[in-house]
């Protein structure tokens, strides 16, 4: 008896992946009798996107083959122009200079906002644009003189290859400085990581990457929140960009596809992105 | 048939032996072809006392070579006791069926990967320093980089201090203790004398490994572009840097700045390697 | 200077050292073994997927580690496997046909080469596939075997110094009394040298098998990345256990991931554990009881 009810189980359990795969047969279909590879590198504010969507297609196409690299939006753009992979992730658009240069393609796919954020610990909830200015110039250097605890503050910044960087740089920081004491980390999840872990610590993220481990701060007024990027009150925004070498072709051109695909889009929104579609 | 053996065996040792060395110089030609834009100006060494600032065109890496001198010496001062003290322990002073453990251990440890320090330090050692130190900022700065590079140069430092004090000829000891020697007295009179070559070798090895790692300083030291002024600072190493920027723009300024940290990297490492080879060679075996 | 107060601070110095150092490594592993052994089970590796499906590579395995410890099992299996035959033939010319000229150069270049800082190898394999890529072949791009290869450079002067090291330490009675039967010089090497300094070379093997495993600099800038799936060829990406607790380290999203980081980290542990004590078996094998007397850990 018992063994016959766990031999259900199990064929019930086995059964399971396929009733999965039926009910996305739709947005899986283009890929079914395809193989290859796609390779993705750059945004590290894309990367759950990727990794989602990555899943879902190997998962239903166990011929087809998709590798994630981070790098940042740089990277992305310089790897996908020189061929070194299929798609090229920024969090920014592409220059001109670059579209021209690599004759490269552009796919928004998402609209993510950067944030700015501090310890859930620390009791600065706002701060105004110039003071915000003034800690990342290495003006303010304490807590105390913001209202907060009596603690030099640490602030974490990403590298020159940042989509992120070089958004919230214009739009928040008005192409201001940023201290060179600065603590340097790769990636949106490594900013956040660090945030959360350092009590005294302040950085700018992106808004879909942002949870209860961090506290995005208000800056002159507004929070940065999927609600008021989506609504376009909070200013410091960007656009979530795939971009490939000329036209996209096979495989590289259904995966961009399928990103803008209600299934995709799908994905974008449990991410924490405001979807383009 | 035998010379013909003779002759094809010796030859692929040859080639073996010439490949090998030829890897040294095509990495160093890699790194100059790469890097040539960047050196090419005569720029090399203004390069060396600059600051970095992509945004203004500067692309100088004194604070990488300041922020590598000070993480790997400080690793080698805290590294050089315990391998010393540890080596000594092994070579007679400590009961022999610990020293067999603490030996099998220490090449144990040769087997633990840096990554896994990198990993332990961010969630061990980085809030400890923090909440010590709390001009130490986020925790990752100098100190705590050094203090866990210090447990993986120990390693590679007790090995070679080991195979030092083994080279010593076995006949010299039995002499030694033929004369009635207690362990301290071999060790001080007749061991450590003879083994001085291997102490220099170890020491070496252990900077080179300091200076080379890039994991840990990645991980806990903090990664900020400035000379740093006190061992609580965040801190950037050559290594870490080609890390954090090798992905950018190939055709960058910034991008061939990582070949011109190479190759110092590469040229530190080779006067490391050639003095060393000197100081050997003039000291020789004390016999 | 009395010498024995002499021997006495040293021994407390000695068992001091002994004690931090041992004590501070087993207190880190202790904190990682304690943190992450609830993490480890068939979940950890294999996810939701069939254990026989994932190893037959039948099903593809997303929320596990399966993928990374095949990536670094391979990446260790083919550069260790590449630089032993080169490393360990270097070593004999070394050792036994060198001239002291060459030896001197030679010896020099092994040195530098063994001292180069393994992102420096990294950025100069990650140089070299840019450079195919521009002018050889488009399709080439970072991937295993750049990683192989740069890897393989990372441990050669390891072995080629051990081997070297271990020929040389024979004694000269040892290195003459077959010769003087009428071998040839490389009947001596391999009926009698290299029998007899197996377990020197065995030790290069060791640090050189460490490396590789452990090596998260050379193959991130080599082909390694986040999300790839089990190696399919060497030409293509991979993951590996190493850059994946690296990655974890500073990007893990929920406790879920982190504990999967600590899982990694023990795994890789276990695996360097595991490939240094297969080592030491064998070498142990090998020098037999009828080996050098000397201690069953030396080198």
């Amino acid at each position: 008896m018992a063994l016959k009810r766990s031999i259900l189980i199990v064929v019930l359990m086995a059964a399971c992946p396929f009733f999965l795969i039926s009910a996305q047969a739709g947005a899986m279909d283009p890929f079914s009798g395809l193989s290859g590879e796609i390779r993705i590198s750059g945004g590290t504010a894309h990367i759950p996107v990727m990794k989602e969507a990555a899943k879902q297609i190997m998962r239903a196409n166990p011929e087809i083959s998709i590798s994630i690299a981070g790098g940042g939006s740089g990277v992305g753009i310089k790897q996908v122009g020189e061929g070194i992979v299929d798609i090229g992730n920024s969090g920014r658009a592409a220059t001109d200079a670059e579209v021209e240069k690599y004759g490269l393609k552009l796919f928004k796919w998402a609209i993510d906002g950067v944030g700015v954020a501090v310890n859930p610990d620390n009791p600065v909830t706002a701060l105004t644009k110039a003071q915000l200015k003034d800690i990342y110039s290495g003006k303010i250097t304490d807590w105390k003189n913001l209202g907060g605890k009596d603690a030099p503050i640490t602030v974490y910044t990403r590298d020159e290859s940042s989509g992120t960087r070089s958004v919230f740089w214009k739009k928040a920081l008005g192409k201001g400085d940023i201290v060179s004491s600065a603590n340097f980390v790769v990636s949106n999840g490594a900013m956040k990581t660090a945030i959360a872990n350092d009590p005294n610590a302040i950085g700018y993220v992106s808004v879909g990457h942002m949870d209860a481990s961090v506290a995005g701060v208000a800056l002159d007024g507004v929070s940065p929140t999927i609600d008021t990027v989506k609504s376009g009150e909070y200013t410091v925004a960007r656009g979530l960009y795939s971009n490939t070498k000329g036209d996209p072709s096979g495989l590289t051109q259904l995966f961009i596809a399928y990103l803008l695909s209600p299934e995709g889009q799908r994905i974008v929104v449990q991410k924490g992105f405001v979807p383009v579609n | 048939m035998t010379r013909v053996t003779q002759q094809t065996a010796r030859i692929v040792f040859f080639l073996s032996a010439a490949v090998s060395a030829m890897a040294a110089a095509l990495v160093f030609g890699f790194l100059l072809v790469f890097g040539f834009p960047l050196i090419g100006g005569g720029e090399f060494f203004s390069l060396l006392a600059r600051p970095w600032s992509p945004g203004q065109g500067l692309y100088g890496f004194l604070p990488m070579i300041t922020g590598t001198a000070a993480i790997s010496f400080l690793s080698i001062v805290f590294a050089l006791p315990l391998s010393l003290g540890t080596v000594c322990f092994m070579g007679g002073l400590g009961p022999a069926r610990i020293s067999r453990l603490v030996d099998g251990f220490v090449r144990f440890m040769t087997g633990i990967p840096t990554v896994i320090y990198g990993f332990l330090g961010i969630f061990l050692l980085v809030p400890v320093v923090r909440t010590l130190f709390t001009s130490a900022g986020s925790g990752m700065c100098i100190l705590s980089a050094s203090l866990m590079l210090s447990l993986l140069v120990s390693p590679t430092m007790i090995i070679f201090f080991k195979d030092g004090f083994d080279s010593v000829d076995v006949r010299y000891i039995q002499a030694a203790d033929a004369l009635g020697a207690d362990s301290v007295q071999r060790l001080i009179y007749v061991i450590l004398p003879e083994a001085w070559p291997g102490i220099v070798t170890g020491i070496i090895m252990g900077l080179g490994r300091a200076m080379g790692d890039t994991l840990i300083a990645l991980m806990i030291a903090g990664n900020a572009v400035h000379v740093p002024g006190s061992i609580l600072d965040s801190a950037r190493t050559l290594t870490s840097h080609i890390a954090l920027v090798s992905a950018s723009d190939y055709d960058s300024l910034a991008f061939k700045s990582i070949f011109a940290c190479g190759l110092t990297l590469y040229v530190l490492n080779a006067f490391a390697v050639i003095a060393v080879r000197r100081l050997g060679r003039k000291r020789g075996p004390v016999r | 200077m009395n010498i024995r107060i002499l021997g006495g601070c040293l021994r407390v110095f000695s068992w001091g050292a002994v004690l931090v150092l041992t004590g501070s490594v087993l207190m880190l592993l202790g904190y990682l073994l304690v943190k992450g052994v609830p993490s480890l089970g068939r979940d950890l590796i294999f996810g939701q997927v069939d254990v026989l499906d994932a190893v037959l590579l039948k099903k593809r395995v997303f929320d596990g580690l399966f993928p990374a410890i095949a990536g670094t099992l391979s990446v260790v299996v083919l550069s260790v496997g590449l630089a032993i035959p080169v490393g360990v033939c270097a070593g004999i010319y070394m050792s036994e046909f060198a001239t002291v000229f060459q030896q001197r150069v030679f010896g020099l270049m092994f040195d530098i080469l063994a001292g180069i800082p393994s992102i420096v190898i990294g950025l100069f394999g990650f140089s070299g596939a840019i450079f195919i890529h521009k002018y050889i072949s488009k399709d080439f791009r970072p991937c295993l075997a750049v990683s192989v290869v740069a890897l393989a450079f990372l441990v050669l002067p390891y072995i080629t110094r051990t081997t070297q090291a271990a020929l040389q330490g024979l004694g000269d009675q040892t290195r003459q009394a077959a010769l003087a039967l009428g071998a040839t010089r490389v009947q001596n090497i391999f009926y009698v040298l290299l029998p007899r300094s197996v377990s020197g070379i065995l030790s290069g093997i060791i640090l050189a098998i460490g490396r590789c495993a452990e090596d998260t600099a050379v193959i991130m800038l080599t082909g390694v990345v986040a999300t790839a799936g089990i190696p399919g060829s060497l030409l293509g990406s991979y993951e590996a256990l190493p850059f994946y607790i690296y990655y974890i380290s500073s990007q893990y999203t929920d406790a879920a991931e982190l504990m999967s980081g600590y899982g990694a980290a023990i795994i890789l542990l276990g695996v360097c554990a595991v490939l240094f004590f297969l080592a030491f078996l064998i070498k142990r094998h090998v020098a037999g009881p009828a080996g050098p007397a000397r201690g069953r850990f030396h080198g």
